[in-house]
């Protein structure tokens, strides 16, 4: 098993409140059991290797997909639940509760992120942290520190390794 | 009798006696011509906190803000830290939204005294050198301060006439800046608010700034064809003696250029320039349109890797956007750092009242490392014979930061990749990966990341082995560098009344795509290219580009197949398919000013103290978005907010959600996308858009479909609607792969849909929203939410309808 929790400097140092470290069998049960969840993937998730595996996590746990940035054109026909919305609108829709969501069934419960750069993500979910009681768990490869869960910072081989056993788990 | 208008007088030895002024003969007159030419006055000339708060707030019924707080805690005052997680109140009563919207405040209003600081510095300068009496020249139009006139109602005529536009605006600068103070405001609302006010007052400040210079200084007056600049890092010839200028406030540097065509140096010596004062550099006596020889040299991100690179052999500096560190970076160089503002003296002597050959030779002696000079007629003969006695010293010990061949493996080879640089890197470069593939002798990785670096040196600070990372890269981009070889048109200042005129009803009408303003700083996210790109995609679709300040220098580095640069395959009017550069970053109120002079010349709208009223046409008749994708300073902040206060949107990179305030409506709430109709007062449907007045995007792609998106406008005839329908759907297919979700939202009429897809559309329709198609007449019988009509007056203001 890859150790995701062990390193999770921040690169800047704001928060009382920081991330839990979690393992990917701590990811995997989260994401099995969310009522509602969103699988919200930004476009550093288009790489080869991360987009296979975001694909496999989405269909195994059958995850909606919020494609931010410009990371739809790579869930166009791979047959995933997956739309575009622009990441900073999404984080301002996860703090009303009347929002409809993505497929007009309603807000959600539990975010899992990935494929974005951690600065932004980071600011995206000082919203959620500080506004909303939406839960979220990021399973990239830099530990989120506004993520209510987060996996700590990987090596490239860590984190793709992470994500298989994540996989595996669901 | 004599006639009184401005000035003073004094009598002097007069003493108990009492003056009683009953009349001013010819004031009256004099105002009443005023008020005739201006037109009539609106309701909010010279606005207060308080002025135009219902505006602000009209605003933020639709567009919402958007929170995202830097930091869990306030530190503000002794009662904390106070942890402010989860919307806590803090020991004053502050919740974290109101801390977040006091932080953005905090960003606005030192933009906006950034700029007006700037403004009122270059203007006393001026006045002191033409006179008050000196009459604005900003080229052939009437309207000469849209800004100003807008805001305060005045339209000023001479530079005298902009000192108490100027006391305004410090008046309610100090105002602002008081509710800082804990225990002062505390709704998030109205701290937002007063950001837009700061915004506004932002403009105001710049168009003061711009309109001195350019009145004063011989700069461009609305000139289309103005020349092209180099810019580049490679423009610099290494050979010559180097002066290079940083910062944004030209009036010393002006002096130093005077010397030099005074003493026959220009083509003896290289000035080059960073930032806006490189762009003001290049308009400086330029009006006849002879091509500079100041060169622009890049942006803030370029500074640390020209110092770095050796090639400096004296540094000048005034305002804004200067690292903090040049002194000590140029003092192992050897390059002496000259500050010529008051506003940063950086610990170093102030030499202001030495003799000039005193300073050389201390400078040249290693006994201080620059100086302070506030005196431009010393700044002007010191700074080049500084250059000229300092290069041939630094020639002989051959300075740069650079390593050579052997020095540069060793480096590499001390790297262990620990990863620390990459956590502490604000773009997340792998520069472990890029060190690896070098040791093993393939810079390539290495060189690639010059571009995207925006050379902070956070990198070395944490690097366990000292390994000076920014040197290495910059070693490895060598010739990268060395071919870094631009142009960019130089800064035309305002757009001309006429221009307006020709132009005013393709933009209203939609016929004219948008107008993309790209302006800005340089933290990008993925490299300086981003913005060449999305300036290439939209003047390949015939919008209207207006560019500004350090975005509109990186897209000059950058050619197609030919070898032109889009400055070279664009020209400079302000029609559709042109790209303009109005100038350096005080030029920005020409943009918005543009905006308002749409709404008052082609339309025809009282522009006097009437802000609310232009601000929701622009809104809903102009579609023009602003594009701050590297946006990194208070001053961008600032500028972002005034444009929306006017009704403009703007889009941010994704750096630039740390500014932690969006503007974002909700499109899903039809309840919001209502106006009146100007005619009867009715309320009508619009389609969602714009969709924001500020937000943020991740990619450079993404931003496209964006903008292509929030140009639409209710105002679009059909024809508009569809050309505007076109580019935003076949972007996104382009970039996003998909025909947008919500593409039906804005059909109102069959005319709307864009040509080629009209059936295939109509079909869509018909199939997935339920609407009723006439399939013989390929007309839409029902189903639009909206309704065209041609006549409709959309405004978000209940008092400019006729019923009301």
């Amino acid at each position: 098993m890859v150790d995701t929790t062990k390193n999770t400097k921040l690169f800047t140092t704001y928060g009382v409140k920081t991330s839990k470290a979690i393992t990917t069998e701590i990811a995997a049960k989260l994401i099995s059991k969310a009522k509602r969840p969103l699988f919200v993937i930004g476009t550093a998730g288009l790489t080869p290797e991360v987009l296979d595996r975001a694909v496999k996590i989405a269909k195994a746990a059958n995850l909606p997909i919020a494609a931010t940035g410009s990371s739809m054109l790579g869930f166009v026909g791979k047959d995933v639940d997956a739309k575009y919305i622009n990441v900073h609108q999404l984080g301002f829709y996860l703090t009303d509760p009347n929002w409809p969501g993505l497929d007009g069934k309603g807000s959600y419960d539990t975010i899992i992120t990935l494929g974005h750069y951690k600065y932004y993500i980071n600011q995206v979910l000082t919203a959620t942290k500080n506004f909303t009681n939406v839960k979220s768990i990021s399973i990239d490869k830099n530990y989120i520190q506004n993520a209510t869960m987060s996996f700590g910072n990987l090596s490239r081989e860590d984190h793709i390794a992470a994500l298989d056993e994540v996989i595996d788990l669901l | 009798m004599s006639k009184l208008t401005t000035g003073s007088f004094s009598i002097e030895d007069l003493e108990s006696v009492q003056i009683t002024i009953n009349n001013i003969v010819g004031a009256a007159k004099e105002a009443a011509e005023e008020a005739k030419e201006l037109g009539p006055m609106g309701p909010t000339p010279f606005p207060g906190i308080a002025t135009l708060r219902d505006w602000s707030f009209t605003l933020f019924d639709r567009y919402e803000p958007v929170y995202t707080p830097m930091c869990d805690q306030c530190c503000y005052c002794t009662f904390g830290p106070c942890n402010l997680e989860g919307n806590k109140r803090g020991a004053c009563g502050i919740d974290m939204k109101g801390q977040a919207a006091r932080e953005f405040f905090l960003r606005c209003i030192t933009g906006c005294a950034c700029h007006s600081a700037h403004g009122r510095h270059l203007l006393n300068h001026i006045i002191e050198l033409f006179g008050e009496e000196m009459p604005i020249n900003m080229g052939a139009s009437n309207v000469i301060a849209p800004n100003i006139q807008l805001v305060t109602g005045r339209q000023p005529k001479t530079l005298g006439d902009l000192k108490p536009i100027m006391e305004y605006v410090e008046e309610e600068l100090g105002q602002m800046l008081a509710t800082i103070h804990a225990g002062q405001e505390g709704a998030a609302i109205d701290y937002d608010n007063k950001s837009m006010l700061a915004g506004v007052l932002d403009h105001v400040g710049m168009e003061v700034s711009d309109i001195a210079q350019v009145t004063a200084l011989g700069f461009p007056k609305s000139d289309p064809d103005v020349p092209l600049v180099q810019v580049g890092m490679g423009t610099i010839d290494p050979k010559k003696p180097v002066i290079i200028a940083i910062g944004h406030n030209v009036a010393g540097v002006t002096y130093i250029m005077d010397y030099m065509e005074d003493n026959d140096l220009t083509d003896k010596m290289e000035i080059g320039g960073l930032c806006c004062t490189a762009f003001d550099m290049t308009r400086y006596k330029r009006e006849d349109r002879q091509a500079p020889y100041a060169k622009i040299v890049g942006s803030l991100a370029k500074e640390l890797k020209i110092v770095r690179s050796g090639i400096p052999d004296v540094i000048v500096l005034d305002e804004q956007c200067v690292r903090a560190d040049l002194v000590q970076e140029g003092q192992k160089l050897k390059i002496p750092v000259i500050a010529s503002n008051d506003k940063i003296m950086y610990g170093l002597p102030d030499r202001t009242n030495d003799d000039v050959d005193a300073i050389i030779e201390d400078i040249k002696s290693g006994a201080i490392p620059g100086c302070v000079m506030l005196d431009y007629e010393k700044l002007g003969e010191l700074v080049p014979r500084i250059a000229m006695e300092m290069a041939p010293i630094r020639d002989a010990e051959g300075l740069t930061a650079i390593p050579s061949d052997e020095e540069m493996k060793a480096l590499v080879g001390k790297c262990v990749e620990c990863g620390e640089c990459k956590i502490a890197c604000p773009e997340e470069l792998d520069i472990p990966e890029a060190m690896a593939a070098a040791k093993e002798g393939d810079i390539n990785a290495l060189e690639a990341l010059h571009d995207i670096c925006v050379g902070c040196r956070r990198c070395e600070q944490v690097c366990n082995k000292d390994i000076p990372i920014l040197n290495v890269i910059e070693k490895a981009a060598m010739k990268a560098i060395s071919e870094e070889k631009g142009l960019v048109r130089a800064g035309r200042g305002q757009v001309s009344d006429a221009e307006i005129r020709a132009e005013g009803l393709n933009l209203v009408m939609g016929t004219t795509p948008g107008v993309i303003a790209i302006i800005g700083c340089a933290n990008y996210p993925a490299g300086s290219k981003d913005v060449y790109n999305i300036a290439e995609e939209f003047l390949k679709r015939n919008y209207l580009l207006v560019v500004s300040g350090c975005s509109a220098m990186d897209i000059g580095m950058y050619k197609d197949e030919d070898g032109k640069t889009l400055y070279e395959r664009y020209p400079g009017r302000f029609e559709k398919g042109n790209i303009l550069n109005t100038g350096s970053c005080v030029s920005n109120s020409h943009i918005s000013g543009t905006v308002h002079k749409v709404a008052a010349i082609f339309a025809g709208r009282n522009l006097s103290g009437n802000l609310a009223e232009i601000a929701d046409y622009s809104l809903t008749r102009v579609g023009a978005v602003g594009l701050a994708w590297g946006a990194y300073s208070q001053k961008a902040a600032a500028i972002g907010t005034g444009c929306n206060m006017y009704g403009i949107p703007a889009v941010l990179g994704p750096h630039s959600s740390k500014y932690r305030r969006a503007l974002i409506a909700k499109n899903y709430d039809e309840s919001r996308w209502k106006v009146y109709d100007g005619r009867n007062g009715q309320e009508m449907a619009i389609p969602p858009a714009p969709e924001f007045l500020i937000t943020t995007a991740e990619t450079w792609q993404e931003t496209c479909v964006i903008l292509a998106k929030n140009c639409i406008r209710p105002s679009d005839n059909n024809m508009g609607r569809s050309i505007k329908l076109t580019h935003w759907m076949e972007l996104s297919e382009k970039y996003l792969g998909i025909m947008p979700e919500d593409w039906w939202k804005y059909v109102r009429h069959e005319a709307d849909l864009p040509l080629s897809k009209r059936e295939e559309l109509l079909k869509k329709l018909e199939a997935e929203h339920g609407w009723e198609i006439d399939w013989k007449k390929k007309k839409i019988i029902s189903g639009p939410a909206i309704k065209f009509d041609v006549s409709a007056q959309p405004t978000n203001l209940k008092r400019l309808c006729k019923e009301a």
